[in-house]
C-alpha cells in the first residue's frame, strides 16, 4: 500500500489509528505489528514473509548475542550471521538478476539466475505464481534490511540494549510508516519510544500538519510535475530541443525531490501520530552550497547510515588521504549500488563520490567562499547532471539525453518546449518556492507573532490540501511510486 | 485563569486533530452509504465492481488493486472530484485534460503524432480492394476533425498533426482506380457554422450535410437541397465523449440535430447484425439513445459489425461503406440516392469482406473515415485477409 491512495487515506488509516488511540498502552504495539504486516502485504503477499523471516533472525542474533556477553567468538558470529542474512536477502531479491547479466555479458557465457529455478520449484509444489523469468524486488527490502542491521551492528558495538520482546522488536520492523520507502529509521533512534512513549494531542496534531504537507507535496507538486517528464523521457532523444531536454530533467529534479522528501515527511507525521520522533530525512538540500553539503541534506538517514556503519568501519579519514579516498569511493559506489541494480546507479554513486574527494582535497573552501547564489547554482547543475545519470535506463540513454542538453538536436528552442512551458510554468515557480526555505522561514517569522491565530488558521489550510490531494486521487491517472527500485 | 490559557493552547491542536480525523471518517462511511452505480455516466464507462476474496487472487494481488479501482471508482461525490481537479488543472495554466484541449467554447481532441507505418498500410488495402473489384467505383472520404478545422483556436504552440497536408498526401497515394473526396474545403468553408459538437469529437449533423452536398456530385448524383430538410432539434443537451474525458464543465451542452427530408423517409428497413443477433428496425435514427448519455448513437444506433439499409429508391444501385461513427450521421443523406446501402466497421469484422457481402452486387463502394480514426486503425488492413 502506498500512503498517496484514497484506500490508505480513507480506509486504512481511520480504522488503524482510531483502534491505536482507543486501545491500551499493552496493546498498542500489536496494533502496530498487525497493521504493519497487513500494510505490507498488502503490496507484497508473498515476500512479507521474508521480512518475517529477516525479523526472526534478527531479533535471535540480539537474545544469543546479549546471552553470551563475555563470549567475543558467539557476539562476532551473531553480527554475522545477521549481516550475511541481511545482505544476501538483497543479493538474492535485488542483486542477483544484475550479477548474472553482468556475468553472461562475457561471450561464450550464459547461466540462468539459481534464485529462478527456486521460484519454479515453489510455483510447482505451491502455486504462488512467482515470476519464473526475472527476480521481483519486494518493496522496501532496502529499507527494512538496512533497519534491522542497525540493530544487531549498534548491540554488537554497545551502543544499545538488547530488545528481549520479539513483539517489540518485530513492530519496530514492521512500523507501517518507515516501512516502503524510508527514512531509515535505527533501532537507536526509537529504542526508547518502543517501550515506552506517550500520545497526547500536541504531538498528534503536529503528525498531522506534516504528514499533509507530505501529501501536498507528492500528490500535487511531484505527480504534478512528474508527468512532463514522463512525457519527455518517452521521446527520441536525437530530436530532443535544448530547452525540451532542460525542462524534461529539471521536471524529473522537483519530481524526486518532492515525491521522496513527500514520502519522507508522511512518515515522520505518521510517526509522530504513533508517538514515535523518527529522524529527518530532507533539509531543503536543493539550497547546498557544496555536493557534501548537498548529501548532508539530502535522504539524510541513508548517509548517515553508511557513514557510521560503512566508512567508520573502514577506518574513514583516520589513516591518510590514500586510504580516505579509498573509503569515500567504496561508500559512494554502494551508496549508488543500493539506489538500484544497475551500472547507471553505480555510476552515479561514484559522481558524487568523486566530486566529494575534489571538494575534500580543497575546492570546497573555493566553494565555501564564493558567493551563495554561484556555490548553490554550481551545486544545483551537477545534481541535475547527476539525475540524467539517475533516472535513464542505460548508460547510451544518458549520453544521448545529455547530448540532447547541450545542442546535439541542433535545435534550441521548438514549439513543444514553447508549449510545455507555458503550460507548466505556475507549477515550475511554485516548485522552485517549495524547494527553498523561504516560505517556512517566513510563516515562521509571522507565526511568532501571531502564534495563536497561525494555529487557528492552519487546520484550515490543511483541510483546503486534503481536499485538494483526494481530488486529484480520485481521477489518479498518473501516480508513479518511485522507490520500487531501491 | 490558568487553566484556562492551557485550555485555550490545546485548542487549535484540538481542531487540527478533529478536522482530520473528522475528513478521514466522514468520507469512507459517505462512500459506504452513497448508493453504488455500475455505470458513469459523465465518464462514459463502466465502473469497477469488488473483486472477489480468494487466495489466488490474493497471492497475485489481483484482489488488492480490485479494492484499490472499486474505492476509487465509488467513492462519494466522485464527478464532483473529477470536476474539481479539472479546474484545478486548468487554474494552474494547463490547457488539456486527458488528451483534449480545453477552449473556452469548445473542446478539441488532441491529435498529436502517429506511426506513418499504419495509414500506408490501410491505403495498401484500399487499393488493393479497388484493384480486386475494378467494376466497383471505389471512393474515399477522409474527413478532418474540428483540430483542423480549428487550429488557430488551438493554444499557442500546441501540438498538432497538419491534417489538410496530411490528407493530400495519403490521397495522392491512392489508386487511379480511386475517386477521392475533399471533405477539407467543404467544412473550412462553413467553419463559422455549427458543424463539429463542442463536447463531442464527431462532427454535427450540419457538418455531414456540408461535406455531402459538397461531393456527392462526384458520387453521381444531385444533392438534396438544405431548404428540402426539416430540421428537428432532437436533444439540447448533448455531452459526448470529449467532456466524458476532460470533465469540464465550462463549455455549453451540444444540440443533436436529426434532418427529416420533406419528401418523406426512404428508408424501408435497417437490418442489424451484430454477430449475435440480427435485428430489423424501420428507421436509421434509434430514439431511445436520445435519452442516455451517449446520445450520438441516436444515428445507425452506435457503432454495429455490419448494418444493412434498404429504400424505397427502386434501381438506384448498390453502395458498400466502411466507415468509422464519422459516418452514422452521414449515412441519412446517402439513403436519399440508393436502393441499398451496406455499412462495415472493420472494426468489428474479423473475417474477409467477401464473407460477409455478395461484393460482385456493389455498385459503388464508400470508405469514410475520420482523420483521428485513419491514422490510427490498424483494422482497415483487414480488407487484404
Amino acid at each position: 500500500m502506498v500512503f498517496s491512495s484514497l484506500t490508505f487515506l480513507y480506509i486504512y488509516l481511520p480504522i488503524v489509528m482510531i483502534l491505536y488511540f482507543i486501545s491500551p498502552m499493552k496493546i498498542k504495539n500489536l496494533i502496530i505489528l498487525v497493521s504493519g504486516l497487513f500494510f505490507y502485504a498488502w503490496g507484497e503477499p508473498v515476500c512479507v514473509f521474508i521480512m518475517l523471516f529477516s525479523t526472526a533472525i534478527d531479533y535471535t542474533a540480539g537474545i544469543v548475542m546479549n546471552k553470551y556477553d563475555d563470549n567475543q567468538k558467539i557476539r562476532t558470529a551473531c553480527l554475522i550471521v545477521s549481516v550475511v542474512m541481511n545482505i544476501g536477502l538483497l543479493a538474492v531479491f535485488k542483486y542477483s538478476d544484475f550479477i548474472i547479466a553482468t556475468i553472461n555479458s562475457i561471450p561464450g557465457v550464459d547461466i540462468t539466475n539459481p534464485v529462478l529455478y527456486l521460484n519454479r520449484a515453489i510455483n510447482d509444489v505451491i502455486d504462488l505464481n512467482l515470476n519464473e523469468k526475472r527476480v521481483e524486488l519486494p518493496i522496501g527490502i532496502s529499507f527494512f534490511t538496512f533497519q534491522s542491521m542497525s540493530y544487531t551492528i549498534d548491540l554488537y558495538r554497545r551502543n544499545i540494549k538488547v530488545q528481549r520482546n520479539f513483539f517489540s522488536f518485530a513492530s519496530y520492523v514492521s512500523l507501517f510508516p518507515q516501512i516502503v520507502a524510508g527514512p531509515i529509521v535505527r533501532y537507536e533512534d526509537v529504542q526508547k519510544e518502543i517501550d515506552d512513549r506517550k500520545i497526547e494531542v500536541g504531538m498528534v496534531s503536529d503528525g498531522i500538519s506534516i504528514f499533509v504537507k507530505g501529501l501536498a507535496k507528492k500528490v500535487l507538486l511531484a505527480n504534478n510535475i512528474g508527468l512532463i517528464w514522463t512525457n519527455i523521457k518517452a521521446m527520441d532523444y536525437s530530436e530532443l530541443s535544448v530547452a525540451t531536454a532542460w525542462i524534461g530533467i529539471l521536471a524529473f529534479t522537483f519530481q524526486i525531490y518532492f515525491d521522496f522528501s513527500g514520502y519522507s515527511d508522511m512518515a515522520v507525521g505518521l510517526g509522530k501520530m504513533l508517538g514515535f520522533n523518527f529522524p529527518k530525512n530532507f533539509d531543503y538540500p536543493y539550497m547546498s552550497r557544496s555536493i557534501s553539503e548537498f548529501w548532508r541534506r539530502w535522504h539524510i538517514t541513508l548517509g548517515s547510515w553508511f557513514k557510521s556503519y560503512v566508512y567508520i568501519s573502514l577506518g574513514g579519514n583516520r589513516n591518510g588521504t590514500a586510504k580516505t579516498i579509498r573509503n569515500l569511493l567504496i561508500v559512494w559506489m554502494l551508496t549508488g549500488l543500493w539506489h538500484g541494480a544497475s551500472w547507471n546507479f553505480i555510476l552515479w554513486g561514484l559522481y558524487f563520490g568523486i566530486l566529494i574527494i575534489i571538494e575534500r582535497l580543497g575546492w570546497g573552501k573555493v566553494l565555501e567562499r564564493l558567493p551563495a547564489p554561484i556555490s548553490v547554482l554550481y551545486t544545483f547543475v551537477l545534481v541535475v547532471f547527476g539525475w540524467v545519470l539517475f533516472d535513464t535506463n542505460t548508460l547510451t540513454e544518458c549520453f544521448a539525453y545529455f547530448g540532447a542538453m547541450f545542442g546535439a538536436g541542433g535545435i534550441g528552442i521548438d514549439a513543444t518546449a514553447k508549449y510545455i512551458l507555458a503550460s507548466n510554468i505556475p507549477i515550475f515557480l511554485i516548485c522552485i518556492l517549495a524547494s527553498t526555505n523561504i516560505v517556512t522561514t517566513i510563516l515562521g517569522k509571522i507565526k511568532n507573532k501571531y502564534r495563536y491565530a497561525v494555529s487557528c488558521v492552519a487546520p484550515a489550510v490543511q483541510l483546503v490540501l486534503m481536499l485538494m490531494c483526494t481530488a486529484y486521487l480520485v481521477d489518479a491517472t498518473y501516480n508513479p511510486f518511485l522507490y520500487f527500485r531501491f | 485563569m490558568k487553566k484556562r490559557k492551557k485550555l485555550m493552547h490545546k485548542l487549535p491542536q484540538k481542531i487540527n486533530f478533529l478536522v482530520f480525523f473528522g475528513l478521514l471518517v466522514f468520507l469512507p462511511i459517505a462512500t459506504v452509504v452513497s448508493p453504488k452505480l455500475t455505470f458513469s455516466e459523465t465518464e462514459n464507462r463502466v465502473l469497477a465492481s469488488m473483486p472477489k476474496l480468494t487466495f489466488d487472487n490474493v497471492v497475485e494481488r489481483k484482489y488488492m488493486n480490485g479494492v484499490e479501482s472499486y474505492f476509487a471508482d465509488h467513492f462519494a461525490g466522485r464527478d464532483g472530484w473529477i470536476s474539481a481537479k479539472t479546474g484545478m488543472e486548468l487554474a494552474l495554466g494547463k490547457k488539456e485534460s486527458n488528451g483534449v484541449y480545453i477552449l473556452d467554447d469548445m473542446l478539441i481532441q488532441k491529435i498529436e503524432g502517429y506511426d506513418p507505418a499504419t495509414p500506408e498500410r490501410s491505403i495498401t488495402a484500399i487499393n488493393n480492394f479497388a484493384e480486386d473489384n475494378p467494376d466497383i467505383k471505389t471512393f474515399v472520404m477522409i474527413v478532418p476533425t474540428s483540430a483542423e478545422i480549428y487550429k488557430e483556436k488551438l493554444p499557442e504552440n500546441a501540438p498538432n498533426v497538419e491534417q489538410k497536408e496530411t490528407i493530400e498526401e495519403f490521397y495522392s497515394a491512392m489508386s487511379g482506380k480511386i475517386t477521392t473526396l475533399d471533405a477539407y474545403s467543404a467544412l473550412n468553408a462553413e467553419k463559422d457554422g455549427y458543424i463539429y459538437y463542442r463536447n463531442d469529437h464527431h462532427w454535427t449533423t450540419a457538418g455531414a450535410y456540408c461535406a455531402y452536398s459538397a461531393t456527392i456530385k462526384k458520387m453521381g448524383h444531385t444533392a438534396v437541397p438544405m431548404s428540402e430538410f426539416n430540421i428537428e432539434h432532437a436533444s439540447s443537451d448533448f455531452k459526448g465523449t470529449l467532456y466524458s474525458k476532460a470533465v469540464y464543465d465550462g463549455v455549453d451542452a451540444d444540440v443533436l440535430d436529426i434532418y427529416y427530408c420533406n419528401s418523406g423517409n426512404p428508408v424501408d428497413s435497417v437490418t442489424v447484425q451484430t454477430g449475435l443477433s440480427e435485428d430489423v428496425y424501420d428507421d436509421l435514427y434509434f430514439r431511445d439513445y436520445l435519452e442516455v448519455k451517449d446520445k450520438y448513437s441516436v444515428f445507425c444506433g452506435s457503432n454495429q459489425p455490419i448494418v444493412t439499409i434498404k429504400t424505397n429508391n427502386e434501381n438506384s444501385g448498390k453502395l458498400l461503406v466502411i466507415k468509422d461513427s464519422y459516418a452514422n450521421c452521414y449515412v441519412p443523406f446517402l439513403a436519399q440516392h440508393y436502393s441499398e446501402i451496406t455499412m462495415l466497421d472493420m472494426r468489428y469484422i474479423d473475417t474477409k469482406y467477401e464473407n460477409i457481402v455478395n461484393i460482385d452486387e456493389y455498385d459503388q463502394a464508400l470508405f469514410l473515415y475520420n482523420f483521428a480514426t485513419f491514422i490510427e486503425d490498424e483494422n482497415i488492413k483487414k480488407l487484404d485477409f
